[in-house]
């Protein structure tokens, strides 16, 4: 077996992003985007100050979390380690690129030219347009190695078979080579010096190792890297906002949780009043245009199709999937009025909400997104605010006479519920850790998830049982109230606070005679 | 699509050499004639120092041929007013037409006399990229030598962006136009600001990543924590401008507070200055009868010639001696039974007063981190260790000293090239395996072979091209509009002294002229290559006004620049990727350069030239064919005008001198000559065999490194520590400027110093601002530095996209580098446009915080303030050269300068506020 990794000696590496270019040049990659990029840290306070640079780029993980995401198995690992992906079967929906925690994945919509206008000779040269509106990334120069393998070269030692960044570095940091062979370049060095990966504890078996002091005398391993809420001067390194996902991406999560919630809702409501069937067809519509949102975002909408090829592992494909049923029962329901159908309908909205969580928590690139919590946060965030529009349609139609009291105790449990798991959610952030932008997008929240709006929904409910005589309304406010609330929220998840994992040095490297320091995780803070 | 679209796909050889710290060599890879891809050159890993890679420089070649800013055609100005709010109106000519207007102003020129009525040249040619200009300009140094004389004196950052004083001291003392730590065996390096990771190349890069791996020391003493600091053991963060208090201090502890024998005291006596006694008036004592220095024999108990056989000098001490002392212009004096010193005990005494303690407040350094440094230094200095290197025997001193920009120029400069070169004498560490070293010659010849400028002077010393000082010697004009020749004797007077004069002063002369020198005229014809002054230099506005008054110049442009916006005729010559010519590569080269091997290496065109572009050699043959000068043009080239020359004991290639020949036949020729000179004439292949193979090396003896074989063989001395000669030259010359009328010069005389005191620079710094601008210097708290980058220096980069988006990458470009302590006491927070003052200019950029700067301290990286380089003139981005006087009173005796400059700061306003968004 063969597993082609990359050591980068952080003693050695000098930050001239030669590695870069030489990327560039290979790959010939659009302006502004980086497959291998060498990024600056610094730690430490004048005048005890460290600095290093860490090369960065896709780690062709051993559990790749891009690659479960990807619905369409565009993004595929090969036998000896390499992550590729198929730029004919991406649809270009960056869903490996949010899922991954090492900022590696980019997607380009457009020809650009890096002077603006029409491109340059070398660049209509190699204008690649399979590459467009699909997922990019380091290739680990596979073309290369494919090549140096066939004409008896070995990667990483033949500087024709090595990947275009290792071949170009000029002070020998990057070294590539072969981690099943002991007798490797790769593997000798990672015997005997002292290295860390990045990010490790997020458990993808990262490929690239960083070697940051000299001879191993014990097993070492570097402590929690320290979190530095607000780093001087680490405004590259740090967790950005995260871009893939922009408002459409946020429609889809609202609406399919309103939707589905008020399937859901209005299926369950039907338990003690007539079916008010009206909300059935605006359930599915509402689902309808968040998916027709998030078609408008991916790269390849005529490829959306292949959405569904990845049953096995991505929740997206089976989110995809789940609306299938939830379509085709609902739809069936309110052509037939079958409640029997309408339930399946709504079951299936149940499996897409669950999936629409699935997907958040799978999405290891973005801390706010990946906790366990994210999931039954989405769930109940989900039904609340499909109770919520149930509420609204339920006075619009006159509906809420009949249903009044058990709909505002479903709402009310509806949205005790939601307090209860953002609560928990905001625990486990706080426990864990999270970019400060996140925390700082949550805590600027005016109307989200918070006590106060919540509250304010909670006492229009429980009046609306007090007053019998304005119920429908209070009700309705109430509803609009708790939907209202969860959109804000949702926006804020997806787009807001939606920050990169960002990168870590774990040690700051030895050089030459000198120590290894602590190293930092720049962005980051515990509650 | 047409039936040729199938890409034919091949690998061009060539080199990259934008910086000075190349050649290295490259591969670029083409596709249906376009250059694609740049990539690192495998079959030259086992000849090339960094195993045949080139730095991110080279890749940014690509955009920049193709780049669609590109000047494509010759242009024609139409506007005779010239500055920076006049549009030029260039208009686009055929080569003819601009070749004929060019010629026609240089046959005019001609006709009125090579040099005009101040006996300047008329002509004049500024290059830049320090120096590496030459190596793609084809033939056109042949045109300039066929032509006569020219000035060079116009600078464009020379003298303030470079090595100024290390150049000139450094040749003096050790053929060392540039000195290196021996990196491959070294053990300890202290470095003074030196930045090789950004600007030693890759050679240095890899040399130097290599050293860290087996674990050298190496600690950086600078006021910001450079690339080179991250690099480091250890970043010890010393105020700007006081290194030459810290290195005092390091001397003061190897010569006061260690016993003498940890030193190299046999390398002192026999090969160092230091034995030597010193008379009464401050010059050696000399026996009467041979005019030799004296030393005090310790075995015979007398004084004797330096060169008697079989003697033990005596190191220090005083002793009472007869003899002759010889002063400035022969002025002797006899002496008799005096007392004498050593010139080591004249050291000792000398810098007595310059404790570790002493220096502690002047830098902001801790006593014993100072202590500690240079113990450290003789620790690891293995005194008394030695090796062999292809079997040549010498001592092993595993310890260096570098010195960077801004420490090693302008005042201080002395103080800290004398202070480095004489640590690296106590400990026998000069010019031996593991110590410092030098890398080439420029001012001494011959320029391709340091062994050979080996060559005996006076007093057993090697000997220096001065330029004279003595009376009935002496230059009173200099062919050059800085008066180099008369104001710098360390500046010699080869085809390099020129640039490394003064080159400020003939910017400021045309603006106020010098008193006692002849007027400062403009030249009739100026020629610009690969430099842009208006923006480069220091007090960027005066340098834009004096061009703006040039009468005819003509630039070989690349794209429009804020020079060529001034000139007549732009000129688009074929870029790095398209030009044709071979070069010498190997041996021992500027910065850590050092080879295994030495020979030649082609540049093969990878493309076709844009547009009109012609090659070089093709401009170059034509302006000789139609000034009328082919003949010596030729003639020229043939002697070796273009970098070989094409004949030799047993072979010849040259030139026939009266034709015009084509580009590939004059190439050819030098390939031919090339393959001859390095099989002694046994094989001349020509283009085709350096078409297919790139270079061709022979092996470069690893010992030719070092100096230290050629001293000992020739039984010479280095000039270390009393400076005898300079301290003459020094009095020589203030007699011949004072004669001349001038004193003007006085502060520079002060220092030929035979043991150079230490001045607090920062005070005079102070000083000269708040006397020549009438302000208050508080005012301007902040001292303002600028560090190269490995992506901008040199290249000409700043107007390629690629490189400024990988530059991004690395922390301090584009904006001004403040320490958050000194930033949150103004209120000011990470990304605040700012505006930084000198009293000479202003400048605006983004506040970038990083904790690796002194409180008291800012930085600017690189070279900007663009008005006119499309792309560059967007990028806001802040540069320290507008903001740096152009001034006498800091000007020290090299006639260099200092980046460096007290400025204030504050939170931009209006169009600098709005320039952000």
């Amino acid at each position: 077996m063969t597993t082609w990794a990359i050591v980068a000696d952080l003693n050695r590496c000098v930050g001239c992003q030669t590695c870069t270019s030489a990327c560039k040049h290979a790959n010939a990659t659009a302006p502004g985007v980086q497959w291998r990029k060498v990024l600056d840290f610094e730690t430490g306070e004048f005048p005890t100050v460290n600095r290093a640079f860490l090369p960065v780029g896709c780690m062709h993980c051993d559990e790749p979390s891009c690659l479960d995401a990807c619905p369409s198995t565009a993004t595929r690992k090969r036998e000896d380690g390499i992550v590729t992906i198929d730029y004919d079967l991406c649809i270009g929906c960056a869903y490996c690129a949010v899922s991954c925690p090492y900022q590696a994945r980019f997607r380009v919509d457009k020809p650009t030219a890096a002077y603006g206008g029409m491109p340059m000779r070398h660049e209509a040269k190699r204008e690649d347009p399979a590459r467009l509106g699909v997922a990019q990334k380091c290739t680990l120069c596979v073309e290369r190695i494919d090549e140096g393998l066939a004409n008896g070269l070995v990667p990483g030692v033949d500087m024709q078979a090595t990947p275009a960044c290792v071949a170009s570095c000029i002070s020998g940091a990057l070294q590539m080579g072969d981690l099943d062979d002991p007798n490797s370049n790769v593997s000798t060095l990672l015997r005997t010096k002292r290295h860390f990966r990045m990010h490790e504890e997020l458990g993808n078996g990262p490929n690239i190792y960083y070697l940051y002091d000299g001879e191993i005398d014990e097993v070492s391993t570097p402590n929690a890297v320290p979190m530095v809420a607000e780093p001087v001067g680490l405004a590259a390194v740090s967790p950005k906002r995260q871009t893939n996902w922009d408002w459409r991406a946020a429609a889809n999560f609202i609406c399919g949780g309103t939707g589905t919630g008020l399937l859901a809702t209005t299926m369950a409501a039907g338990l003690f009043a007539p079916v008010l069937w009206p909300a059935v067809l605006v359930a599915l519509a509402i689902v309808a245009s968040g998916l027709f949102c998030i078609w408008l975002e991916i790269g390849r909408p005529w490829r959306f199709l292949n959405v569904f090829l990845n049953a096995r592992f991505s929740w997206m494909t089976r989110e995809a999937m789940a609306a299938v049923p939830f379509f085709g029962f609902g739809g069936l329901s309110w052509l037939l009025g079958s409640p029997v159908l309408g339930v399946l309908g709504a079951l299936s909205g149940l499996v897409f909400l669950y999936c629409q969580g699935r997907i958040l928590r799978a999405a290891k690139g973005i801390p706010a997104w990946r906790r366990p919590a994210i999931v039954p946060l989405i769930l109940f965030t989900g039904l609340a605010e499909g109770a919520g529009v149930l509420a609204v349609l339920a006075f619009a139609t006159g509906w809420s006479a009949a249903i009044g009291t058990s709909l505002a105790a479903v709402l009310l449990v509806l949205v005790g519920l939601r307090f209860v798991m953002w609560q928990r959610y905001r625990a486990d952030l706080d426990r864990t850790g999270a970019p400060t932008g996140t925390f700082q997008a949550f805590d600027a929240m005016q109307a989200g998830l918070s006590a106060v709006p919540q509250g304010v929904v909670a006492g229009l409910v429980l009046l609306a049982t007090l007053v019998p005589t304005g119920q429908g309304l209070l009700l309705a406010l109430a509803g609009l109230g708790a939907a209202v609330t969860g959109w804000l929220f949702k926006h804020t998840l997806i787009t807001k606070a939606a920050f990169t994992q960002g990168y870590a040095i774990n040690r700051m490297p030895a050089r030459g005679a000198g120590k290894s320091s602590p190293g930092v995780q720049p962005g980051w803070r515990k509650a | 699509m047409g039936t040729s679209s199938k890409p034919v796909s091949k690998s061009v050889s060539s080199y990259c050499y934008q910086c000075v710290a190349g050649p290295d060599l490259m591969k670029v890879d083409v596709i249906d004639g376009v250059p694609v891809q740049i990539r690192p050159n495998g079959s030259a890993a086992a000849v090339h120092p960094a195993h045949g890679k080139v730095c991110v420089k080279a890749f940014g070649l690509i955009q920049k041929t193709n780049n669609p800013n590109r000047i494509q055609t010759p242009m024609i100005r139409s506007n005779p007013r010239k500055g920076r709010d006049q549009d030029p109106g260039f208009r686009p000519a055929t080569w003819d037409e601009a070749l004929d207007l060019i010629c026609g102003k240089l046959i005019d020129t001609r006709n009125k006399g090579l040099t005009d009525e101040s006996g300047f040249p008329r002509v004049a040619a500024s290059f830049g990229g320090g120096g590496t200009s030459t190596v793609y300009m084809g033939t056109f140094p042949a045109f300039l030598k066929a032509w006569g004389p020219i000035d060079m004196s116009f600078g464009s950052g020379q003298g303030v962006k470079c090595y100024h004083s290390e150049h000139l001291y450094g040749e003096f003392w050790h053929r060392a136009f540039t000195v290196s730590p021996d990196t491959p065996m070294v053990e300890l390096i202290i470095s003074f600001g030196a930045n090789v990771e950004a600007s030693g190349g890759v050679c240095g890069v890899r040399r130097h990543a290599d050293a860290r791996d087996r674990g050298v020391k190496r600690i950086q003493v600078e006021p910001h924590l450079s690339i080179t600091g991250a690099c480091s053991a250890e970043w010890v963060p010393i105020r700007p401008k006081t290194d030459p208090a810290f290195m005092f201090a390091m001397l003061h502890v190897l010569l006061h507070e260690v016993e003498r024998d940890r030193l190299d005291v046999p390398f002192l006596k026999a090969r160092s200055a230091s034995p030597y006694l010193v008379a009464p008036n401050g010059f050696y004592m000399r026996d009467p009868a041979t005019r030799k220095p004296l030393v005090w024999d310790l075995k015979s108990g007398q004084a004797v010639p330096f060169d008697t056989e079989g003697t033990d000098p005596a190191l220090d001490g005083e002793f009472v001696v007869s003899g002759v002392e010889v002063g400035p212009d022969d002025k002797t004096w006899q002496h008799e039974a005096v007392s004498c010193r050593t010139g080591f005990g004249r050291l000792v005494d000398h810098i007595a007063p310059y404790s570790p303690e002493w220096a502690s407040g002047i830098c902001d350094v801790p006593a014993g981190m100072i202590r500690k440094t240079a113990l450290e230094f003789l620790e690891h200095a293995h005194v008394g260790e030695t090796i062999e290197i292809d079997g040549c025997t010498m001592p092993f001193r595993p310890v260096a000293i570098s010195l960077g920009k801004t420490v090693s120029n302008g005042w201080g400069g002395y103080e800290c090239a004398w202070a480095r070169t004489l640590m690296a004498v106590l400990i026998g560490g000069l010019e031996v395996p593991g110590g410092t070293l030098g890398t080439t010659v420029r001012l001494n010849r011959p320029a391709d072979n340091r062994w050979s400028s080996v060559v005996p002077g006076p007093d057993g010393f090697m000997n220096y091209p001065m330029n004279p000082t003595r009376k009935g010697e002496f230059n009173e004009t200099s062919g050059s509009r800085h008066a180099h020749t008369t104001l710098i004797p360390l500046a010699a007077n080869s085809p390099w002294s020129q640039a490394l004069g003064p080159t400020h002063l003939a910017w400021m002369a045309q603006k106020q002229g010098f008193a006692h020198l002849p007027d400062p005229t403009p030249p009739d014809v100026w020629f610009v290559y690969r430099t842009n002054p208006v923006i480069s230099f220091w007090d960027t506005k005066a340098v834009g006004e004096a061009i703006a008054k040039f009468p005819f110049t003509v630039c070989f442009a690349y794209t429009m620049d804020e020079t060529n916006h001034m000139a007549d005729v732009l000129l688009p010559e074929c870029t790095d990727l398209e030009g044709l010519q071979l070069i010498r590569i190997g041996g021992s080269k500027y910065v850590e350069q050092f080879w295994e091997h030495q020979g030649f290496a082609l540049r093969d065109p990878a493309s076709n030239p844009m547009g009109e572009a012609r090659d070089f050699t093709w401009i170059a043959t034509q302006l000789a064919k139609r000034v009328g000068l082919l003949e010596e043009y030729n003639t020229a080239i043939n002697k070796g005008a273009a970098g070989v020359r094409l004949f030799g004991a047993n072979y010849d290639f040259s030139l026939e001198p009266e034709a015009e020949h084509s580009v590939e036949e004059i190439w050819d020729s030098a390939c031919r000559a090339a393959s001859a000179e390095l099989t002694d004439g046994a094989e001349s292949q020509g283009l085709e065999y350096y078409r297919q193979h790139g270079f061709r090396t022979v092996p470069f003896p690893k010992r030719r490194w070092y100096l230290y074989p050629a001293m000992a063989e020739k039984g010479l001395r280095f000039e270390l520590p009393y400076q005898e000669r300079l301290l003459r030259i020094g009095q020589e010359l203030g007699a011949r400027l004072h004669e001349m009328g001038i004193t003007w010069w006085d502060r520079q005389l002060r220092e030929y110093e035979a043991l150079p005191h230490f001045q607090d620079l920062q005070s005079l710094w102070e000083k000269a601002i708040e006397a020549q601008y009438d302000v208050k210097i508080g005012d301007y708290p902040f001292w303002l530095l600028s560090a190269r980058s490995m992506q901008y220096s040199w290249g000409g980069n700043a107007g390629i996209q690629m490189i400024h988006e990988v530059a991004a990458n690395v922390a301090g470009h584009g904006g001004v580098v403040m320490n958050p302590q000194a930033a949150a006491r103004l209120g000011l927070s990470e990304g605040d446009r700012v505006e930084v003052c000198s009293p000479v200019g202003r400048t605006d950029g983004a506040v970038i915080l990083r904790n690796g700067i002194r409180p008291d301290t800012l930085l600017m990286i690189g070279q900007f303030d663009h008005w006119k380089t499309p792309f560059a003139k967007d990028l806001k981005t802040p540069s320290m050269n507008g903001l740096v006087p152009m001034s006498l009173e800091l000007t020290d005796a090299t006639g260099s300068g200092a980046d460096l400059v007290r400025v204030a700061v504050r939170k931009a306003t209006g169009d600098a506020a709005r320039a952000g968004k």
